[in-house]
């Protein structure tokens, strides 16, 4: 069964996958596995992160390469292929003259879900999207944030196990893109979708993500799990508390403990070094007892992670730097 | 949250089948385009030629339960208003058959004799109907509808809308030209349906459906004649280009520009056949119907209505110019008033040629931002 679906495959495979437009090389032999979860795709614009969302979904030929989606090939099975997906495009699409619930049930039966039940299934996902009654208004007068609930909406009325997402927090207040990446942790850790989220916005990915790939220049640059990609070079722990942090760091350093003070988003932290062969329980003890000298009430201690946005930022220069087509493989 | 909010729910129903995308994308568009003012008044009017025709076949078929077939000649060969439009009694006349000097015109006695000149004056009649009026009311309406299709979907990026999902470029196509193919019949297949059950209802007997039944196959092939050109032109135009506003213009300047080329090469021609003395009295000469050699009659205002309904035997050599004379004669091949291959094939070949050529830009275009 050449065109039948396999539950057991994975969701998006790509072996070396080579698209050009005309001279330019817009993957450039791309390999990547996209596995049950939430997978980020991060890059810097132009990096290629559209087409291939598109090579996903069969709409360009290749110059070579492979690609398997649930085992299948979209170029040569693509309505089977988009069955199983659900796409929030980038770029604002819609049908013009149609409202908010006449395009999820228009996207709904395009998908081949009979009308009557293509309306009831609108509502309830618009229902879930949170769209009010502004659904009844001609799409063209609504705002970003409500075209944004529209347009996910659309992508999983017909309940597609892989939903890829580009950019789908553009726009959205943050009262808003809290809910739609509540919406998508849901989607994947209850109903156990797939989702290959395509954005800029790295903290989203570090937020809801169990791994990233990054791309530029048509390349895969970086790929893991969120863990292995934002681990310090060297084992560290985060120390978060009240009182003269930076006390805390020197008295540690005067202690032939590795230390040092560091700025976070939630505030002063101080870093300390937790070489592998390292008692963690014993180096806990030590901290603190060095807070309690110093008068530091201990938060938390937890292992220290690096920003995804310095990672990203490094791994892009590093590749600059050394033009290598070679994977930066996450340090294990 | 609301309360009637039941969370993310599983859909496990059947689907339809893939092809039922194209079905969803016509009947979706026929309800927006359908929600145009200006669409809806203008299939009305559309529909008005209709009432004037459906009155010649009442005229006609009273002529016939009452016997007075001839009568019906005489009284519009002296210019009343037999039908009460005018126009339409030369045209009855002229499916009749010509008076000649001294003698009376061709009366129909026998039933057989009445059905075949109730074939000829209804198929002449719904001849011209598809030819005169409701053609150029098409291209009107065409005009209205197929400049958004596809140029506002591009416009739009709707086309991510369509190609994420199970829609091929092929769904896509047929389900924008269902939309026109409706317009089409709107404006040509319905009304000319209605005018032969109309002519049925007021004919003496329910078997006139029987003895006509191959002419709602004619209107129906003719409508085709004019649906594939037409709307394949019009979804090319609408592809080539985001806006609306060209793709409208480019549509209505291809009819009239080539309307206004086959009438000068017409005239050219008829200017260098004439001789000098027939040239002079060209606008002076009396509508007499048919004949073999009746170009003189190309400049009256009857000709345009008789060359409609076929009664125009001479070949017009530049019909394959325009779309809208090709389609005409096309449709008179296809009413079997046209039988001589050298006066349709051109516009058949035309025709054809516009349809290929249309469908291939067509092709190229739809999934042109795909490629980009």
């Amino acid at each position: 069964m050449g065109n039948a679906v396999s539950s057991d495959a994975c969701p998006v495979v790509l072996e070396d996958v080579v698209k050009r437009y005309g001279t330019r090389t817009a993957l450039d032999g791309v390999s990547l596995t996209v596995e049950p979860g939430i997978t980020g795709l991060v890059g810097p614009n132009g990096a290629g992160k559209s087409t291939l969302v598109r090579t996903v979904l069969g709409l360009v030929r290749l110059a070579s390469g492979r690609v398997r989606v649930f085992g299948l090939d979209p170029q040569k099975s693509p309505h089977q292929v988009r069955q199983q997906v659900g796409v929030v495009p980038e770029d604002e699409s819609a049908v013009p003259g149609l409202t908010g619930v006449g395009m999820v049930r228009y996207a709904a039966r395009l998908c081949g879900i009979p009308a009557g039940e293509a309306l009831r299934r609108a509502h309830e996902v618009l229902d879930w999207c949170d769209a009010g009654q502004e659904r009844y208004r001609p799409l063209e007068t609504f705002s970003v944030g409500t075209r944004q609930k529209v347009a996910f909406a659309a992508a999983i009325v017909h309940d597609p196990p892989l939903i890829i997402l580009d950019e789908p927090t553009n726009g959205l207040d943050p009262i808003e893109r809290k809910a739609m990446l509540g919406r998508l942790v849901t989607l994947a850790r209850d109903h156990g979708k797939t989702i290959f989220l395509c954005t800029h916005v790295l903290p989203d990915v570090q937020a809801i993500c169990e791994r990233a790939i990054v791309l530029a220049a048509g390349r895969v640059r970086l790929t893991g799990t969120i863990d292995e990609l934002t681990r310090p070079a060297l084992p560290m722990h985060r120390v978060e508390g009240t009182g003269p942090l930076e006390q805390l760091a020197d008295s540690l350093a005067e202690a032939g403990i590795a230390a040092s003070l560091v700025r976070t988003s939630r505030g002063p932290a101080v870093e300390v070094a937790t070489p592998v062969d390292a008692d963690t329980a014993a180096v806990l003890r030590s901290v603190c007892e060095h807070a309690r000298h110093v008068g530091v009430g201990v938060r938390s201690f937890e292992p220290a992670q690096r920003p995804l946005e310095e990672v990203f930022i490094a791994s892009l220069r590093e590749a600059e730097a050394v033009h290598s087509p070679e994977v930066l493989h996450a340090p294990a | 949250m609301p309360l009637h909010d039941v969370g993310y729910r599983a859909w496990k129903g059947t689907r339809r089948p893939p092809g039922s995308a194209a079905f969803v994308i016509a009947t979706t568009g026929i309800a927006l385009s359908w929600k145009s003012r200006w669409l809806r008044r203008a299939v009305l009017f559309a529909w008005s030629p209709a009432l004037a025709f459906a009155m010649s076949f009442f005229a006609f078929e009273q002529a016939v339960e009452e016997g007075r077939l001839s009568m019906l000649e005489v009284t519009a060969q002296s210019g009343r208003n037999l039908d009460g439009v005018g126009v339409l009694g030369g045209l009855l006349v002229n499916a009749l058959g010509r008076p000649t000097d001294g003698e009376p015109a061709y009366l129909p006695g026998s039933v057989e004799e009445i059905e075949q000149t109730r074939r000829t004056v209804w198929s002449r009649l719904l001849l011209a109907f598809m030819r005169a009026p409701q053609a150029v009311l098409l291209a009107v309406v065409i005009g209205l509808v197929a400049p958004t299709l596809i140029s506002r979907d591009m416009r739009a990026k709707a086309w991510l809308v369509y190609f994420t999902r199970p829609v091929s470029r092929r769904d896509y196509i047929l389900g924008k030209g269902a939309v026109l193919a409706g317009v089409v019949a709107m404006v040509t297949l319905l009304p000319a349906l209605g005018l032969w059950f109309v002519g049925v209802l007021v004919s003496p007997s329910v078997n006139v459906a029987w003895a006509t039944a191959d002419l709602p196959l004619k209107v129906l092939i003719s409508s085709l004649a004019v649906a594939i050109p037409t709307v394949l032109l019009a979804l090319a135009y609408s592809a080539i280009t985001t806006e609306t506003r060209i793709a409208g213009f480019a549509w209505f300047a291809t009819w009239v520009a080539c309307w206004i080329t086959h009438s000068a090469l017409g005239a050219a021609e008829l200017m260098a056949d004439r001789p000098s003395p027939e040239a002079q009295s060209f606008f002076s000469e009396p509508f007499d119907g048919p004949g073999e050699d009746d170009r003189h009659d190309r400049s009256r205002p009857m000709h345009w209505l008789g060359r409609a309904a076929g009664l125009d035997s001479s070949i017009d050599h530049w019909a394959w110019v325009s779309p809208y004379h090709s389609i005409g004669v096309v449709q008179a091949a296809i009413f079997g008033m046209e039988k001589r291959p050298q006066a349709f094939l051109p516009p058949l070949i035309s025709l054809a040629s516009i349809s290929a050529v249309s469908l291939v830009l067509l092709l190229r275009r739809v999934d042109a931002p795909l490629r980009s």
